[in-house]
């Protein structure tokens, strides 16, 4: 079992109270980390300390035709 | 002008109708469930036909008409949904096995709305399981089929109200969309459908995908059709903190003002998305239909939606997996691509899933800035194929990398507007060589639904691709 797979399973088990096949597990990882990867590089490049959720919601009744 | 056989005709001009005491409600409810027999057997539209209730309505409608009381526009119209809003003491499948049994405790507010104005309930409609699936396969309650072709999917996840809609069984049908799910039914069965600004129409009392991407809204046959739905549907709901307090325009008044003088940005986006040659031409020609309506076309740049299509994902698995988690833990019984889909959620920390909700902000400002700044509106195509088959899209039997890389596709041009919560009309612009419809996707700024629906109005006026009806 690799690096991330054993994190995955690490996390089905101690932190989410799921049970996994290996195979599963190792799918999971590889999904997860290109989905968090590109979330991070995303949030690197544009987030700020001041950034928040409710953001979104304000830019679209600022923007209201 | 009403057809010979009613069930042919549109949504607003059956309400007219029976407004003006030309057709009564149980003669609209009969034509709709005489289409009924013959079409349900063929789509599989329908999960629950409640004609006995429905044409009880119809009755009530009538009664009061002749009393003088009309409640609006939708007064005795026939309609049905995909299963999935709440009605207080029925079934209410979600087009699950797991709430195959299940009665809702409270009525959507949707529903109340439509029953305020009058509307008649013909039952609910096929749905892709929980809404997580762009074809309209369902292993528990028979995949739905395209009136067009039944071998042909319908796309989802609303198939039931596509396919309703398109073979003429109801004048109009709620859908949901968080992915495309109202616009990619409504492309695939040559119908219209209206993804409007996020927070336009209440979300209480509908099965949740994504609370942050989930999208109530219309599909139709007409967009004049649509826009009178939306004016009912709409507006602020104090059971869903997230609906606006915007004032709702009267939608339908506003449809004559036609494109002259309005910028419209065609994109292609290539880059995104391949997209195939006859759907190309068919989105090429609207936007020339609409050049020629006075409308000045130029070519619209899209920002690149990577990151956003990413953190789009990360949202919908961490939600659905919050919101699935005990009967996931407890094995319920899904179709494997429905679980599995939903069961990275577990393993994004949480983290990245706020950053996620962060970046929403970031992707909006870019889009206006960089695709909306010169244009009033944006054209693109909905689905960017032809309508595939259903055995070519049945990722729980085959589910092979070719199956599904394009299944993943079917949401590629549509996805990106739940993000970023624009609205986004879907309208039919055509057909490709096996005879199947091509949709037209219209994407404008923040809560300007108003200005889609007179930009698809007038092409609807100088076309008649809405007006052809599966044999």
């Amino acid at each position: 079992m690799d690096e991330k797979t054993s994190l995955a399973a690490g996390i089905a088990r101690h932190l989410q109270g799921l049970g996994y096949d290996e195979k599963r597990l190792a799918e999971i990882a590889t999904e997860v980390d290109i989905l968090n990867g590109a979330v991070r590089k995303a949030a690197a490049a544009r987030l700020t300390f001041d950034d928040e959720p409710a953001a979104f919601a304000s830019l679209m009744a600022r923007e209201a035709k | 002008m009403i057809n010979e056989d009613p069930a042919l005709g549109d949504l607003s001009e059956i309400g007219d109708a029976i407004g003006d005491r030309k057709l009564t409600s149980v003669q609209a409810t009969e034509a709709c469930l005489h289409r009924i027999e013959t079409w349900q057997p063929r789509t599989n539209a329908f999960l629950r036909l409640e004609a006995d209730k429905a044409l009880a309505q119809a009755r009530a409608m009538d009664k009061e008409l002749a009393a003088g009381k009309r409640r609006g526009r939708l007064h005795g119209v026939p309609m049905a949904h995909k299963d999935m809003y709440y009605r207080t003491g029925q079934l209410s499948t979600g087009g699950s096995e797991i709430r195959r049994h299940w009665t809702a405790p409270v009525t959507a507010t949707v529903l109340e709305r439509l029953d305020a104005a009058g509307v008649v309930e013909l039952g609910f409609l096929n749905m892709a399981e929980f809404a997580a699936g762009p074809t309209g396969h369902n292993v528990h309650h028979g995949h739905c089929r395209n009136p067009w072709d039944g071998a042909r999917v319908t796309g989802g996840s609303s198939s039931g109200s596509g396919a309703s809609v398109a073979a003429r069984m109801v004048y109009g049908a709620l859908g949901s969309d968080t992915g495309g799910s109202i616009r990619l039914p409504a492309s695939a069965c040559g119908v219209v459908g209206m993804k409007a600004t996020y927070g336009r129409v209440s979300r209480a009392g509908a099965v949740a995908r994504s609370w942050s991407l989930d999208h109530v809204g219309p599909l139709t046959r007409t967009v004049r059709d649509n826009a009178r739905i939306l004016g009912v549907i709409a507006g602020y709901d104090p059971d869903d903190s997230t609906t606006s307090e915007k004032a709702v325009p009267d939608y339908e008044a506003t449809l004559d003002g036609g494109v002259a003088g309005l910028r419209i940005g065609v994109a292609l986006p290539e880059a995104l998305v391949p997209v195939d040659a006859q759907v190309g031409a068919a989105v090429q020609a609207a936007t020339d239909a609409l050049g020629r309506l006075g409308a000045t076309i130029l070519p619209a740049r899209m920002p690149d939606f990577t990151d956003l299509y990413r953190s789009a994902e990360v949202m919908v698995k961490c939600e659905a997996a919050a919101m699935h988690r005990p009967w996931m833990e407890s094995g319920a019984p899904y179709a494997n691509q429905v679980r599995t889909r939903m069961e990275a959620g577990f393993f994004i920390p949480a983290t990245q899933y706020i950053d996620a909700l962060r970046l929403r902000a970031h992707f909006v400002r870019e889009f206006l800035d960089i695709a909306m700044a010169d244009v009033d509106a944006v054209v693109l195509p909905a689905i960017p194929f032809p309508v595939p088959t259903l055995e070519e899209t049945d990722v729980e039997s085959s589910g092979g990398p070719a199956t599904l890389s394009m299944v993943a596709r079917f949401t590629g041009l549509t996805r990106p507007f739940n993000t970023l919560g624009v609205p986004a009309l879907s309208l039919p612009c055509g057909f490709d060589a096996n005879g199947m419809p091509i949709g037209l996707q219209l994407v404008g700024r923040p809560f300007d639904e108003a200005l889609l629906y007179r930009i698809g109005h007038a092409y609807q006026g100088a076309t008649d691709h809405h007006r052809r009806v599966p044999l």
